[in-house]
């Protein structure tokens, strides 16, 4: 029996695709919820395995716009919220100073939303349409920023002295990803939906080559795809993400390459610093493992 | 509280549905008493007629972590699919696994006895030992006060590393023009009162890797109650226990509750006591944790004695790797007290071109008198 919740998910995967993302059901199914409950989605997973993918295609496909905060070390709310524009504000107090008008109005003119910078935090919840909002990298940020963030992202408002609360008119669509090189709270994980992206399989990965590289030919694509996959099961530093698996194809593309074998080996070395970007993990590859993982393809 | 967004739903199906969060709870899950709600909800947008859909739905929701989302599908099944509808909630012990990262039933027992009669106490043994160590030691009261008051002095001495990136200070180095102005404010546009920018001071984060195998058996409790001691005192110290294999314990250790303490690293002892292996066991660190717990801001702080059983170049190049990634590697050696102790053997040997300190620290007076030192070195 198909409930139509289901039919609903299919759906949307099919419009994922269609907008060049290659979704799990598990994550059509997230993004389902997160209409519903109006919560913010928890994305964890390795590097390069498309997180910050999903908030770009979230946006295409929802057609608004995308905000962006990349979280860094000493990220503070200034820069994620709002910052008055002090040039400005400086030369404005020049100008007013033989103005007559009271101290107040004056006051109010320099504190008003003409001196007011908009940083990324501010902008999605002023937003007219509701936008995606991607927090990217939330565990670069420190620990003190989330717990700021975590009182945003549970009233949708944000409260500035000069100028008073700002309530969100329409409720973004929040997108927080996390390579987990540092513990988030729970406080935080207990507030959003979760989503694990691990590395793709077989099937998903070689959709996902012919979707972003149509030029490539199908048995090539199945060999590129086939061949990273036995990457992926030697214990490396750095396992190669998506991104890498479309930028060797890019590059066995450019150099005319038309098939992985054995025989190749030459050339597949020219190409792997595209797929390798690690000095150890490039002494694990040596030309007889190159040729048994491109025999096996 | 449960009975309004459960109207549409079957009354057998809610009690079902709202019954879940608390066996989640059971097996390690944090899910708290809202939850329910929040269940049934979804339940309702999504329906209950396709399991599919509703497993992939509450996993979502309730999942907070990589392993609770691993070990979601089969605790689904298990609460929801008749034929396991009785089956017990999943021990704690692979629950502490997950969390440990360390594979269940990877060592089992394959050490004779008579060959245990001819080894030695001291040396360090190849095999892997199935023993479950006597955890009392890490809540005795005896010491605790001075432990905790030792550690308090190292995390507060611990001094800040300056950084580049610059935050608002009371006193600094370059003016900070819009907390000025903003400051302005109540003086009518003229600037009094002057803010400040200076330059970031974090604390470097700690990572200890402590050693238990049979050679440090007289150490390594003690080293545990350091480490515990430490994690109450900052909030960025991660730790781990090696002897074949390294296993974290940060979680284990940071449990408010000592007895919960205790348990939980009962059930994480697996191979406790048994041979070393240093180099290997840093490699598998260097490969399993360290992108992720170690950066440019990280000390890492090794427990051991170096009797080590494998070979010395491995340990060597581990390490090599890991000063590569660290900021500092400080090695504590328990039996550098001992009179006429020369760090001779092969391990040691290895280790000492890496290492940005070694001291020695078997007992609590011993570390209180290399503090000064080891905080230098941290530096």
């Amino acid at each position: 029996m198909t409930s139509p919740r289901a039919i609903e998910l299919a759906a949307l995967q099919q419009e994922l695709a269609r907008a060049g993302y290659i979704a799990e059901p598990a994550l059509a199914a997230a993004l389902l919820l997160m209409q519903d409950l109006q919560r913010p989605l928890l994305l964890e997973g390795d590097a390069g395995v498309g997180k910050t993918e999903v908030a770009k295609v979230l946006a295409q496909i929802r057609q608004t716009r995308l905000i962006r905060l990349q979280c860094y070390e000493g990220l503070d709310a200034h820069s994620a919220m709002y910052e008055w524009n002090y040039q400005r504000q400086l030369l404005a107090i020049k100008l007013l100073e033989h103005d007559e008008r009271g101290l107040q109005r004056k006051e109010q003119d320099i504190f008003s939303e003409r001196y007011l910078l908009k940083r990324p935090l501010l902008e999605a919840i002023t937003a007219d349409v509701a936008p995606v909002l991607l927090i990217d990298e939330i565990d670069r940020a420190d620990e003190a920023f989330e717990a700021y963030l975590l009182e945003l992202l549970s009233d949708f408002q944000m409260s500035i002295p000069e100028l008073g609360t700002v309530h969100a008119t329409q409720r973004p669509w929040v997108v927080i990803t996390s390579n987990g090189t540092r513990e988030l709270s729970d406080a935080l994980r207990r507030r959003c939906l979760y989503q694990y992206i691990d590395y793709p399989d077989y099937d998903k990965e070689l959709a996902i080559v012919r979707k972003k590289a149509p030029a490539v030919a199908l048995a090539l694509a199945q060999q590129i795809v086939a061949f990273v996959q036995g990457v992926r099961r030697i214990e490396l530093q750095k396992r190669p993400g998506i991104a890498e698996t479309l930028d060797w194809t890019a590059a066995l593309l450019r150099l005319g390459v038309s098939s992985i074998d054995a025989d190749g080996a030459e050339r597949i070395l020219d190409t792997l610093s595209a797929l390798i970007k690690t000095r150890d993990d490039r002494a694990a590859f040596p030309r007889e493992v190159i040729a048994r993982l491109a025999a096996a393809c | 509280m449960l009975s309004a967004p459960s109207a549409s739903l079957d009354a057998r199906a809610a009690d079902r549905l709202a019954g879940f969060p608390a066996f989640l709870r059971a097996n390690g899950f944090a899910v708290g008493g809202g939850d329910a709600v929040q269940v049934l909800r979804t339940a309702e947008r999504v329906g209950v007629l396709d399991p599919q859909v509703l497993r992939l739905s509450l996993q979502a929701l309730l999942c907070g972590r990589a392993d609770e989302w691993r070990r979601f599908p089969e605790l689904f099944d298990a609460w929801f699919l008749p034929a396991n509808r009785w089956q017990k909630p999943e021990r704690r012990d692979s629950a502490a696994h997950g969390l440990s990262g360390a594979q269940p039933g990877g060592n089992a027992a394959r050490r004779r006895d008579d060959d245990d009669a001819i080894r030695p106490r001291q040396a360090a043994s190849r095999d892997e030992v199935l023993s479950s160590a006597d955890f009392r030691a890490l809540t005795e009261r005896e010491h605790a006060l001075d432990i905790e008051a030792l550690m308090r002095r190292l995390a507060r001495q611990l001094k800040h590393i300056r950084l580049r990136r610059e935050v608002r200070a009371r006193h600094g180095r370059r003016l900070d023009l819009p907390g000025t102005i903003r400051r302005s404010v109540a003086s009518g546009g003229t600037p009094f009162e002057l803010a400040w920018r200076d330059r970031r001071r974090v604390r470097p984060r700690i990572v200890l890797l402590i050693d238990v195998s049979r050679s440090m058996v007289l150490y390594s409790f003690f080293y545990l109650r350091l480490a515990r001691a430490l994690s109450a005192e900052l909030g960025d110290v991660a730790s781990f226990i090696f002897h074949t294999r390294v296993t974290a314990v940060s979680q284990a250790l940071h449990d408010p509750d000592p007895w919960r303490a205790q348990e939980r690293l009962h059930l994480i002892a697996q191979g406790w006591a048994g041979g070393t292996r240093i180099g290997e066991s840093l490699l598998q660190f260097n490969r399993e944790h360290a992108p992720r717990t170690v950066h440019a801001r990280t000390a890492v702080i090794v427990m051991s004695d170096g009797y080590d059983t494998g070979e010395p170049a491995l340990l060597s190049s581990a390490l090599a790797q890991l000063k590569r990634r660290a900021r500092r590697v400080v090695w504590l050696n328990p039996l550098m007290n001992q009179p006429g102790y020369a760090p001779v053997s092969q391990g040691m040997q290895a280790a000492l071109p890496h290492l940005d300190l070694l001291a020695p620290g078997g007992d609590l007076a011993s570390i209180g008198a290399v503090l000064p030192r080891l905080i230098d070195a941290l530096h």
